[in-house]
């Protein structure tokens, strides 16, 4: 006898189950709903926090300079080699030899975002920038040249 | 910290050595923590035994080498533990080192027709160009033996017979969370036997580390598991810190630990999202996927991260910890506590979800133990396994918390140790998240790092087990050798014993909850 | 009482005029291809709209807003630009498939559909096919399906395709047990099989209120065998994607993919429909007895508002159901159906009969 009433406690528990299933489905129904429509709301409620590593980049200052010295230390950091720094020794006014930046390139499509290049920088001239649109059609766009 | 104790064996004795440590009236070194597999240059080819009691807690590690390169044998301990069987197929993949008595010695993650093995120094990297074939996995396998005269003898075994049904799941399939693929012999609905066959997303991350420099190879450990990205990087900087003697302050420490369990919590209601769906539950998925992206947002503006976080630098933390971070994780605890509920009443208690869960699958306490299977399946067989407890690191010592483990061993154990870690892992963070001391979050380190000569090892507990650190230097600015233990290899080990005489359907339940991730396999 | 929308003299009066225009032979040819046009048009059109009712209501139930880009803020033309995607894409032929089966296996699942889809009450004297046994027929024509779920999972020639196959036919032959059951319920309580009938019988109140205990078991039996009928989770074992990549249709592409998947949609709906006819009282309007004035206002909603609001209300309450419990694993299915329900609507199949007898039924 006792397996009958097994057999009807557990025909009990699992129709209790089952509705309660239903009844937190039915919560969430009403519940407003979480999606994010994002092309849409990128000059309103998208929010991508600073701190986000979308793509290095080379701030200037007003009169377009920035602050690399052509050190290589960045290059030497990454891990991919995605940074290529082309740079040439000039004499400054005061006779004195030093390496300039002719070019800084740098692949978005190899990186991996791992910040070594910018914690190896001395000069805080690189940074990551949160601007996270980045896809083109061709790699050879995403080779970018980021002192220019 | 020093470096770890090593206790060299000749290859001849090292079974019965093994065999002492394993049967060893007061400690028995039941837990082989991992095979390492060497390659020592001119001393010879070698493994790293790394051993653990788990009555005690005390570890050991064991070191055989053999001189001969060309004709490397070591004797196997497969017998004494059961995950050795597929670590050593792991080392002969690399180093090309047979083991006689292993049953299996095919290879791992490789190709069965690539040339040379490929973590020996003398590798020539350009002996495998790109193979466009497919690859015929055989059904057969060797086994080599070694006679009384000293000479090797090799048998052949059946992997799957003609009698065999054989079904492939993956590595392109639904439910085998990435590209594992499983060769399936079943029997009608049953399953017969379960041979994962491993290495599609192979990178070879232990070979590269050999090339980078110690900061560089941080870069590598979020990919490794995905959903553990914090605590391997934690791990290794752990590592080699300890052996470059740099004292990290305690804000760091402070900010690693609440880290490394919010990444616990966002891993496991990962878990469970993806466990519902394998069982066909589509709805409860989105909402272990809607508290995630909140714990993803909160990492996300600290760390500049939401998967691949690269947070844990040598010497503390990336960058200080966001203004807002605060609070943000207080209200996010307080939300979770709050909806949880739902969770388990539309998954846990319902009778469908108990009766492909309860008694399904089970794994006893002593195979979880010689499988190594970690984590909350090992907890969920009754082996109290874990590393935040056992060998505390970061604050682990300082909070209040309970290691959740349950005896019944079967998938709603493991599922039910998972769901309440969540709730444990909310009640750390509330301990410190309060109480970050000031101070730096990062200690100045040299700008080249050197480590000193010896072996190093540490281990941490990831979202699914142990993910331990093994590391050899030779005093360079690169490290000799650098082993990760993957908390999914031995997981997946398990799934064959696990599995056997259940259904196609349970698979993918056992599954689930072993709960394991692919890149850390395949490393 | 409420003949306004009586569709048969107008049909009776189209088929005079067009007999006295040609022969009555050309009549009914002519008829016949109209009436069968419009099937297909319904079918497609009904189709479309579950499809997606269903991607919104799954939607909602997670949390999502569901298709809401083309067509502007609603989605409501992406699944018309899915139907079109899915008739332009290439039908795939197999090396080693059974050629024959596999083409015809899409058709015989469309086919037993159709049939059933005919024989829905849509209003009174708006039923396609009308026949004294007309609930009888919708069983058998019904069952042809899993023949050609069974087709197709043999002659894909693939593991997974045979397995989902093997499941299925287990479950649904297994299924209709519990359905015939059901079904003969209120059979026994309406006296008829002629499904006019059976709508007229509930006239003066729905069959689910008339039987009361018996007539709610059996609904709630009907909605669950049925929805195991329709292999909707948590009953979609045979094409359990997490198991199986997609069951019995794995090999399928393009409009054959189509055919599986709009028989799917359209079994969900006639199932909900001879539900509504078998309990909610078909076409019939909601009367509740002492409220004259209630009940004159709900005579002047036609009929086919009535049966197509209900269906749709069913084909909401299986979505509910279906967007909240897991799977159920196919021993645990065989088990459900042959140790609780089975049992269950033997029961109250015999407490029906009692009832009826002692005119314990209103």
């Amino acid at each position: 006898m006792s397996t009958f009433k097994d057999y009807i406690n557990g025909y009990a528990f699992g129709i209790k189950s089952l509705l309660i299933g239903m009844r937190t489905s039915m919560k969430v129904f009403m519940q407003k709903k979480i999606t994010e429509r994002y092309p849409e709301n990128r000059h309103t409620t998208l929010y991508i926090p600073e701190r986000h590593r979308a793509m290095l980049v080379m701030p200037k200052d007003e009169n377009g300079n920035n602050k690399c010295i052509a050190c290589g230390l960045c290059q030497m950091a990454c891990p991919n080699g995605t940074i290529r720094i082309t740079s040439e020794t000039r004499e400054t006014e005061d006779g004195k030899k030093k390496k300039f930046l002719v070019k800084y390139e740098y692949d978005l499509g190899a990186c991996m975002f791992c910040q070594l290049c910018v914690n190896a920088c001395p000069h805080d001239a690189i940074r990551f920038s949160n601007h996270f649109e980045n896809a083109v059609f061709e790699r050879d766009k995403l080779i970018l040249t980021l002192n220019e | 910290m020093n470096a770890d104790n090593i206790i060299l064996v000749k290859a001849e004795d090292l079974y019965n050595e093994a065999s002492r440590l394993r049967y060893d009236a007061k400690q028995p070194m039941d837990y082989l923590r991992d095979i390492v597999g060497m390659d020592w240059g001119e001393e010879g080819l070698g493994a790293l035994y790394y051993m653990e009691c788990t009555a005690t807690g005390t570890r050991m590690v064991l070191k055989a080498v053999t001189a001969d390169r060309d004709n490397a044998f070591l004797p196997s301990v497969c017998n004494l533990w059961k995950t050795a069987k597929i670590k050593e197929r792991e080392v002969f993949d690399f180093f090309g080192i047979r083991f006689t008595g292993n049953p299996d010695m095919r290879r791992l993650f490789l190709r069965e027709d690539w040339k040379g093995y490929p973590l020996r120094k003398d590798y020539d990297m350009n002996s495998n160009p790109l193979n466009m074939e497919n690859e015929e996995n055989a059904d057969v396998t060797e086994e080599y033996t070694l006679m009384p005269d000293g000479t090797i003898k090799g048998k052949e075994n059946v992997v799957f017979g003609s009698e065999d049904f054989v079904v492939n799941i993956g590595p392109q399939h639904p439910s085998t969370h990435g590209v594992l693929r499983m060769r399936t012999s079943i029997d009608g609905e049953n399953i017969r036997r379960i041979d994962p066959i491993l290495g599609y997303i192979h990178r070879g991350i232990e070979k590269m580390n050999e090339s980078l420099t110690y900061p560089q190879t941080l870069a590598l450990t979020d990919r490794l598991d995905y959903l553990s990205a914090h605590h391997n990087r934690h791990a290794l900087c752990m590592c080699i810190e300890q052996a470059a003697g740099i004292e990290i302050s305690e804000r760091a420490q402070y900010i690693r630990t609440i880290m490394d369990e919010l990444q616990r919590i966002d891993s496991h209601l990962l878990f469970y999202s993806c466990l519902v769906m394998d069982m066909g539950g589509l709805t409860p998925f989105f909402y272990g996927f809607r508290e995630r992206e909140m714990i993803l947002d909160i990492m996300e503006e600290t760390t500049g991260g939401r998967l691949i976080q690269n947070y844990n630098v040598i010497g503390g933390v990336q960058a200080d910890i966001h203004p807002d971070f605060q609070r943000k994780v207080k209200e996010f605890i307080k939300h979770l506590r709050s909806v949880i509920k739902d969770y388990h009443d539309i998954f846990t208690g319902n009778v469908i979800a108990r009766q492909r869960l309860v008694g399904v699958g089970v794994l006893s306490r002593e195979d979880a133990i010689s499988l190594g299977a970690t984590g909350g399946t090992g907890r969920a067989s009754g082996w109290s396994n874990d590393v935040r407890k056992h060998h505390p690191y970061a604050m682990y010592d300082k909070v209040d918390f309970r290691e959740i483990t349950r005896t019944e061993g079967d998938s709603f154990a493991r599922y039910m140790v998972r769901m309440d870690e969540i709730m444990e892992s909310c009640h750390i963070i509330e301990q410190l998240i309060d109480n970050i001391p000031e101070g730096e979050f990062r200690v100045k380190t040299k700008a080249i790092i050197k480590l000193p000569e010896g072996n190093f090892s540490t281990s941490v507990e990831s979202s699914r087990g142990e993910f331990g650190v093994m590391l050899e230097s030779h005093g360079d600015k690169y490290p000799y050798r650098l082993h990760y233990r993957s908390t999914g290899l031995p997981l997946v080990d398990t799934m064959d014993t696990v599995c056997r005489g259940q259904k196609i359907a349970d698979l993918i339940a056992i599954g689930g909850t072993l709960d394991f991730v692919i890149p850390d396999i395949d490393r | 009482m409420f003949d306004y929308y009586n569709l048969e003299p107008v049909l009776m009066w189209i088929h005079s005029t067009m007999c006295g225009l040609m022969p009555e032979w050309l009549a009914f040819t002519i008829e016949g291809i109209a009436v069968g046009i419009f099937i297909m048009v319904m079918y497609a059109v009904l189709a479309i709209i579950l499809i997606y009712m269903e991607r919104k209501v799954c939607a909602a139930f997670q949390c999502r807003i569901g298709p809401d880009r083309v067509g502007g803020r609603g989605g409501l033309l992406q699944v018309p630009a899915d139907v079109i995607k899915i008739l332009t894409k290439e039908i795939i032929s197999l090396k080693n498939s059974d050629k024959f089966l596999y083409a015809l296996a899409p058709f015989l699942v469309i086919m037993a559909s159709i049939l059933t889809f005919s024989c829905l009450p849509w209003n009174k004297g708006g039923e396609i096919l009308h026949m004294n046994i007309g609930i009888f027929f919708v069983l058998a024509a019904s069952s042809i399906g899993v023949l050609g779920i069974l087709l197709a999972g043999w002659s894909s020639n693939s593991k997974y395709t045979l397995i989902g196959a093997v499941r299925s036919g287990a479950m649904i032959i297994s299924y209709e047990l519990s359905i015939g059951l059901s079904v003969l319920t209120m059979v026994i309580l309406c006296g008829t099989m002629d499904i006019q009938e059976i709508v007229a019988y509930q006239e003066n109140g729905w069959n689910i209120f008339k039987g009361h205990l018996p007539a709610l078991m059996a609904f709630v039996i009907y909605l669950i065998a049925g929805n195991a009928e329709a292999n909707r989770a948590p009953f979609d074992l045979a094409e359990a994607e997490q198991e199986l990549t997609a069951g019995y249709h794995t090999e399928y592409s393009g409009m054959h993919f189509g055919f599986f998947y709009l028989a799917e949609y359209l079994n969900l709906f006639i199932t909900a429909g001879i539900a509504v006819t078998l309990f909610l009282g078909g076409w019939m309007p909601l009367h509740i007895a002492g409220l004259e004035g209630f009940n004159t206002i709900m005579d002047y909603i036609p009929g086919v508002i009535w049966f197509v609001g209900k269906t749709f209300f069913v084909v909401f309450l299986l979505m509910w159901i279906r967007w909240t419990f897991p799977r159920l694993r196919i021993d645990q299915v065989l088990i459900l159906e042959w140790k609780y329900l089975m049992p269950l609507s033997l029961l109250v199949l015999v407490i029906m009969t009692v009832m009826k007898v002692f005119g314990l039924v209103f």
